[in-house]
Order: structure tokens, then C-alpha cells, then sequence
């Protein structure tokens, strides 16, 4: 376990059949969690802090904040 | 890729081919490695360009993406005052990002530009500090590609400002989310004019669009600020087409053909983009007008004189960011003075109340601003000077110094 992963309870997810891949939530990730494919995009979880910043810029709510 | 001789461009939408055919034209041998397989999809834009704003000197846009010749634009205040921008000419065109940006790259590949699709940045390499190449994954494996000079054109989302420390993460507030449609069956009042609508509540700190296709298409969408607002920029659009008088009147028989999102830096230029070995263009320099989102000429100016510049050290075997730094200073004697006041205006509109902005659409409405006779522009700002309100007339102060009014 990575020390994000214990001190976290939270983590971003996304829903691949909403999300468009515009890269709002990687551009305002403080932690550079979110890594972008061409088709997909992949939350990182041992350096998703649960922040939640993410989710306050998806234009289709295609990320959110699941349990960890 | 015959040597490490060359300039390589990361991303191959407008701002990199635009510096590709540049540093071309000055002779440099130039590759651009793009992340996705194909360009220009998804598109992310409104598709809107100027005829004779930033970028139409550098390129010429190509034929076949143009899809309807534009006049202005119309402004809805939030009390529906209309505001008109509009020549009696064509002063800008509709285009189809997905044909334009594959064709500018089409360009820079027949100047004679290396392409390598389908290939991710996964790190910089370094030499005494200074970048002197990429690693990339393509197909499955890892890859070093050696450059002279490596340009990140790479979007908003951009890994060589990461990898360089030119930008950190952006605040939320910094973009726009963004989402939209491309419609047909739409009965659109006014096709050569592009229509944007203001309103707190019905587009927090952004704009609502609708630009023509021409044959009844249009795009529609909706650009909000980051955390602003209370629901997602998709549950916005789809309201307002719904439920707004505008809408109603326009696209009620519509239908969605496509989906879009976006994101989009409004937060103004990088404070830097240059470092040893290394700069930014485009989006990923953060050159999009703060206000209007729009970013395409930025981009093509600003990456034609990158393409010039890097060619021009690479050729005198000087990279440097001090040498480099000539683009940073090339391209802020163009556009800085705009970028700065748009972003003032942008942030006093962030404190505007819709009533504010009703009122100033009432005293300018009438004619096109841009075709106004001096003499009516005086009596407006003169109007403007006599509510006494306090906030209106800063407002008519900045879009003057803007050339807005």
C-alpha cells in the first residue's frame, strides 16, 4: 500500500460510457492522478488523493468519488 | 527520423502543423508525434475563425473545411437585448475542425514533416539539463526520439508543460467545461451570424453558442467556468434548449447528430513557455482569448513563429532558452497587450450582475457596433456616462480600451 492509498478513503472513478475524454479532470488534478488514452482515461489510484477536484469540471458528470 | 537533428513537435492539431511549416520553410527537418491515431476527432470547438484576425496571414485555410462564410456575431444580454457585431461582409468562417485540422496536418507532412502517429510522451530526456528529446510508448513499446529543439503543441491537457515544470495543474477556475452538439433540422434567423447568450443562471461565467453549418446544421453548446454553477455544463445546454426562448424559437425541430465536450484554459498565457531545449504552443501555452474561448489563430500565429525561431537556433546550434526566448518575446509584442486587457475584462465580468449587462445591452443595441459611425460611439459611451452606475461605465471603459465599442 502506497501512502495516498492509506490516507485516502476516497477515489476518482470514471464511467467510460459517459465520458468524452476532454481532459477537463486530468488538467485540474493536483496530483497528476489521471492519465489519457486516445478511447480512455485511467485514474491512478495510489496518487488519487480523493480530492474530488476533478468531478467540480466534468461537463457530463463522468467522474466521481467512489470508496476506496 | 534520419538524425537528431531536427525539431519535433508534440501534437498535430493546428498549433503544431502550423509550426511544423514554419520551421520547414526555414529548412529545419521537422517530425510531429501525435497521441492519437487520428486528428481533429473528437472535435472539441465551436469552429469558428476569423478571415482577417490572428492566423489567416500564416495559412491559408483549407478550401474544403470551410463550411459556411460568417458576418459577425450577435450578442444576447441575459434579458435577450441583442447586441450586434456583424460586417456586411463575410469576416469569418464556420469550419470543420475534423477536415482542418487533418489537412493542415496533410500540409506539414507533404512539406516534407516526419508524422508518427499513435505515440504517447511519456517522459523528456535530458542532456546537461537541457531537453534533447522524448520517450514515447508506441504500439506497446518504448521509444527515445532524439531532437534538437522538442515543442509541446499538445492541447490543454499538455504532458511536455508537466515534464518541463512550465505549468502545474490548473485551478478549476482556469478552464471552461465545456459541452455541445452539432444539430440539423435547425431554423437558425440569422445563418451567417453567430449567436452567443450571457446569463448567470443560465451559463455561469461563460457563454451559451449557436454557430450556423450552413443547410440548416448548427453547432450548439456551452462553455462554464470551473466550479461554477451548480450542475454539469451538459445539464446547462440541455435546459436551454429545452426550455429558452431562443432555442425554442430556432431548434425545436432539431435533432443531435454528435456529442462534443471540451476543455479550454481561460486563465491567459503560461507566465513562461520556453526552457532550455523546449516550448509551448497552442493550447498547452495557454494562448486561447480568455473571454471568448477562441483559440485557433492564437495558435497558428504564435506557432509560426515558434516553427521560425526554433528552426533559426537549431541552425545556429544554439537552443537555449535565452536564444528561444525570442519567440516569448515575438509573440507577447503581438498579442500580450490582448491577452492582458481580455483577461481584466473577463475577470470584471465575473463581478458583473446580469442587470449590469442588460442595462449596457440596452444603451448599445441599434446598429452593428463594428459599422457604428464615431459619432454614435461617442453618444453611446456618453449615455453610458450618464446612469452614473459605477460598474457600467468601468465596463464601457474596458471594452473601449478593447476596441469593443
Amino acid at each position: 500500500m502506497t501512502p495516498t492509498e492509506k490516507t485516502s478513503k476516497k477515489l476518482a472513478k470514471v464511467n467510460g460510457e459517459i465520458c468524452g475524454i476532454c481532459q477537463a479532470c486530468a488538467t485540474v488534478c493536483p496530483t497528476n492522478a489521471i492519465d489519457v488514452f486516445e478511447h480512455y482515461i485511467v485514474v491512478l489510484p495510489d496518487r488519487c488523493t480523493g480530492c474530488g477536484t476533478c468531478t467540480k469540471v466534468c461537463p457530463v458528470e463522468a467522474i466521481t468519488l467512489v470508496k476506496r | 527520423m534520419s538524425n537528431d537533428d531536427h525539431i519535433l513537435i508534440v501534437g498535430g492539431g493546428p498549433a503544431g502543423s502550423a509550426t511544423a511549416l514554419a520551421a520547414r520553410h526555414e529548412g529545419a527537418e521537422v517530425t510531429i508525434v501525435d497521441r492519437k491515431t487520428h486528428v481533429g476527432i473528437p472535435v472539441q470547438c465551436g469552429e469558428a475563425i476569423g478571415k482577417t484576425g490572428p492566423g489567416i496571414a500564416e495559412i491559408e485555410i483549407p478550401e474544403e473545411s470551410i463550411r459556411v462564410p460568417i458576418r459577425g456575431f450577435r450578442v444576447y444580454s441575459p434579458a435577450l437585448i441583442s447586441v450586434d457585431f456583424a460586417e456586411k461582409e463575410p469576416s469569418g468562417y464556420i469550419i470543420d475542425r475534423r477536415v482542418f485540422d487533418k489537412e493542415l496536418l496533410a500540409r506539414a507532412a507533404e512539406s516534407g514533416s516526419d508524422v508518427l502517429l499513435g505515440a504517447k510522451v511519456i517522459d523528456l530526456t535530458r542532456k546537461n539539463g537541457s531537453v534533447d528529446g522524448v520517450v514515447v510508448r508506441h504500439n506497446g513499446a518504448r521509444k527515445t526520439i532524439k531532437a534538437k529543439v522538442v515543442i509541446g503543441a499538445d492541447g490543454v491537457n499538455s504532458e511536455i508543460a508537466r515534464l518541463t515544470g512550465l505549468r502545474r495543474s490548473f485551478k478549476p477556475a482556469d478552464i471552461d467545461s465545456c459541452y455541445g452538439y452539432e444539430m440539423v433540422n435547425c431554423d437558425l434567423e440569422f445563418p451567417d451570424l453567430m449567436e452567443f447568450l450571457l446569463g448567470s443562471e443560465l451559463c455561469p461565467r461563460g457563454y451559451i453558442w449557436i454557430f450556423p453549418k450552413g443547410e440548416g446544421r448548427a453547432n450548439v453548446g456551452i462553455g462554464i467556468g470551473g466550479g461554477f454553477g451548480t450542475h454539469t455544463a451538459q445539464q446547462y445546454l440541455d435546459h436551454f434548449i429545452k426550455h429558452h426562448e431562443i432555442a425554442k424559437r430556432q431548434l425545436a425541430k432539431a435533432k443531435i447528430v454528435e456529442c462534443r465536450v471540451g476543455a479550454l484554459p481561460v486563465c491567459g498565457p503560461n507566465e513562461q513557455n520556453v526552457v532550455d531545449g523546449a516550448l509551448l504552443v497552442g493550447d498547452a501555452a495557454g494562448h486561447v482569448h480568455p473571454i471568448t474561448g477562441g483559440g485557433m489563430g492564437y495558435a497558428i500565429v504564435c506557432g509560426s513563429i515558434a516553427g521560425q525561431v526554433a528552426a533559426k537556433c537549431v541552425s545556429k546550434g544554439d537552443v537555449s532558452a535565452d536564444r528561444l526566448q525570442e519567440y516569448e518575446t515575438k509573440w507577447r509584442k503581438r498579442y500580450g497587450d490582448e491577452f492582458a486587457q481580455s483577461l481584466k475584462l473577463r475577470d470584471l465580468l465575473i463581478e458583473t450582475e446580469d442587470q449590469t449587462l442588460d442595462k449596457l445591452a440596452k444603451i448599445v443595441t441599434g446598429d452593428s457596433v463594428v459599422k457604428m459611425a464615431s459619432a454614435r460611439k461617442v453618444k453611446i459611451f456618453a449615455k453610458a456616462m450618464a446612469t452614473r452606475d459605477r460598474k457600467l461605465i468601468t465596463l464601457m471603459k474596458e471594452l473601449r480600451k478593447l476596441k469593443m465599442v
